[in-house]
């Protein structure tokens, strides 16, 4: 689903690479949590998989398609199929909750029908039922992340990367949004969670990538977080 | 595409910046009528050169019984007055030839009652001369080197030369109004280039979650740039509206009843230059801000 061959990226303004030479793959279907200190390329990564940057070399397959042949006016088409979730959750404050949801399918042109349909459906996947019509800033930390997971499943994407998801959330919040994960990877999508947080990824037991100044130091099955910060 | 949503983000746009499309709407106004009054001058130099024109002749004037030296040697006789003609008639530059002999000479001369000069001038001291219309008025270069060489031609006068300042002058205007508009109209175009740049930057969030969730740019940039197009109409219509006054104000009430004898733009040259006014100003508020958001909101 996700492939990185050689994968180096150099930023002009840095002095050492962000990634440095990385190979990995991430099958279908797989939770993969992508560990490692601020600084590490975990971000980069990311970027990369979106194409929002382009590697300095090597090649990189999301979804089977190859993003050095991609051209530009296809690169929507991509992330049409890659479903993303930040730290700080970037919901539209002047939107309601369903209205947050449905403008990711507006955007791309979808018919009010399927959004009156997909929107309720993702609203009470994500358990927020009812709460439709209420603001981002009437809601909950949890509860902003999960229409910010809401947002990026509607369109039942492939991939699923969450950047720090629970990076603002308290630790009882967190165990719900990696239920709510868990259950979205359970439906057979790609999960892919860069963290920092130590005892989710020890409880979730699930494969550990580990990125040290841009390298990849560790990729482990069924790993636990292994360093601590 | 989902149209309602493409007009709600116009509308919120155009709302939000208010300010700025106000700013917008006003430099593309007065960029749109410094143009139309750039176009208004040429075509009001166009009918008076075309009302000049059609008057306008070449007098080829012959020699009498006192010219002597140059081509002459006393009075044209007959076969150098039929090779004048001739020449004349067989060029093709030529539209009409008309004689005038030294009798009607006198008598135009004359014409003017109380004339102390008339009285003391005889027919035989003025010249016939041969009054030439052209095809093309421009064209008086070619005649007048065809026939000034030919003996019994004592002068050739081209009327155009008594006209040449006021054509030079305005010619100057109209260059003068263009380049003042051409001016305007780069100030409008970054002025827009800014509007849109700050319009991007104020929704960067949502252009942002939009580019993420794999909106393509078309449908991104399709707001802004039918922002910037609506703020150019506006004030586009507003700058010809002032054209349509100046012509009014100036020409029909002011200069049209006072100069009489010559000719002046009407409200249908106006109307001809309002397509090309208000396409103008669509075009450089859609230009600019497609190139400005080409640059600031990237794949």
């Amino acid at each position: 689903m996700i492939r990185f061959d050689n994968v180096t990226k150099v930023y002009p303004t840095q002095s050492g690479p962000a990634l440095e030479n990385l190979s990995m793959e991430v099958e279908r279907g797989e939770f993969v949590f992508l560990v490692g200190p601020s600084g590490s390329g975990k971000s980069t990564f990311l970027r990369l998989v979106l194409k929002e940057e382009k590697p300095t070399s090597g090649r990189i397959r999301v979804a089977g398609k190859d993003l050095h042949r991609l051209s530009n006016w296809k690169v929507p088409h991509l992330r049409r199929r890659v479903g993303t979730v930040f730290q700080d959750f970037r919901l539209l404050p002047n939107k309601t909750v369903f209205e947050n949801v449905a403008f990711a399918l507006q955007v791309i042109g979808k018919p009010r029908r399927q959004i009156n349909r997909d929107v309720p459906a993702v609203l009470e996947l994500v358990g927020l039922d009812g709460k439709h019509d209420r603001m981002p800033d009437q809601l909950s930390g949890g509860e902003q992340q999960r229409v910010g997971v809401a947002r990026a499943f509607v369109n039942r994407p492939l991939i699923m990367l969450a950047d720090e998801p629970t990076g603002n959330l308290d630790p009882a919040t967190s165990v719900g949004i990696m239920k709510l994960l868990d259950r979205i990877n359970r439906t057979g999508t790609t999960v892919v969670m860069a963290t920092h947080d130590q005892s989710i990824v020890d409880q979730m037991r699930k494969r550990v990538i580990q990125l040290e100044s841009g390298r990849l130091v560790r990729d482990q099955s069924r790993g636990v977080y292994g360093y601590t910060r | 595409m989902r149209f309602q949503y493409v007009f709600s983000e116009i509308a919120t746009g155009l709302r939000r910046n208010l300010t700025m499309t106000v700013a917008v709407v006003i430099t593309v106004s007065i960029s749109i009528a410094l143009l139309g009054t750039g176009l208004l001058i040429q075509a009001q130099s166009d009918a008076t050169k075309g009302y000049w024109y059609d008057k306008v002749e070449i007098s080829v004037f012959m020699c009498n019984d006192y010219d002597i030296g140059g081509n002459c040697s006393g009075a044209v006789s007959e076969s150098e007055r039929e090779e004048i003609r001739n020449t004349l008639e067989d060029h093709p530059e030529v539209a009409d030839v008309f004689h005038e002999s030294q009798d009607e000479a006198y008598e135009r001369f004359t014409e003017p009652l109380d004339d102390p000069v008339a009285d003391v001038i005889t027919p035989d001291q003025l010249q016939e001369s041969f009054r030439v219309a052209l095809v093309d008025p421009d064209e008086y270069d070619g005649v007048v080197s065809a026939v000034s060489g030919l003996p019994g031609v004592q002068n050739v006068h081209d009327q155009r030369e008594v006209l040449g300042p006021l054509f030079r002058l305005l010619d100057w205007f109209q260059v003068g109004a263009i380049a003042i508009a051409a001016i305007q109209v780069v100030a409008a175009t970054l002025l827009i280039a800014n509007t849109i740049r700050l319009a991007a930057y104020s929704r960067r969030r949502e252009t942002g979650i939009m580019r993420l969730v794999g909106a393509s740019n078309f449908y991104i940039q399709l707001p802004f740039i039918l922002e910037a197009a609506i703020a150019g109409l506006i004030g586009s219509v507003f700058g010809c509206v002032a054209v349509f006054a100046l012509q009014e104000v100036a020409v029909n009430q002011l200069l049209a009843p006072n100069f009489t004898f010559t000719a002046w733009v009407d409200r249908g040259d106006v109307w001809m230059m309002v397509p090309w006014l208000l396409l103008t100003g669509v075009l450089i508020s859609a230009l600019a801000s497609f190139i400005t958001l080409r640059r600031y909101l990237r794949v």
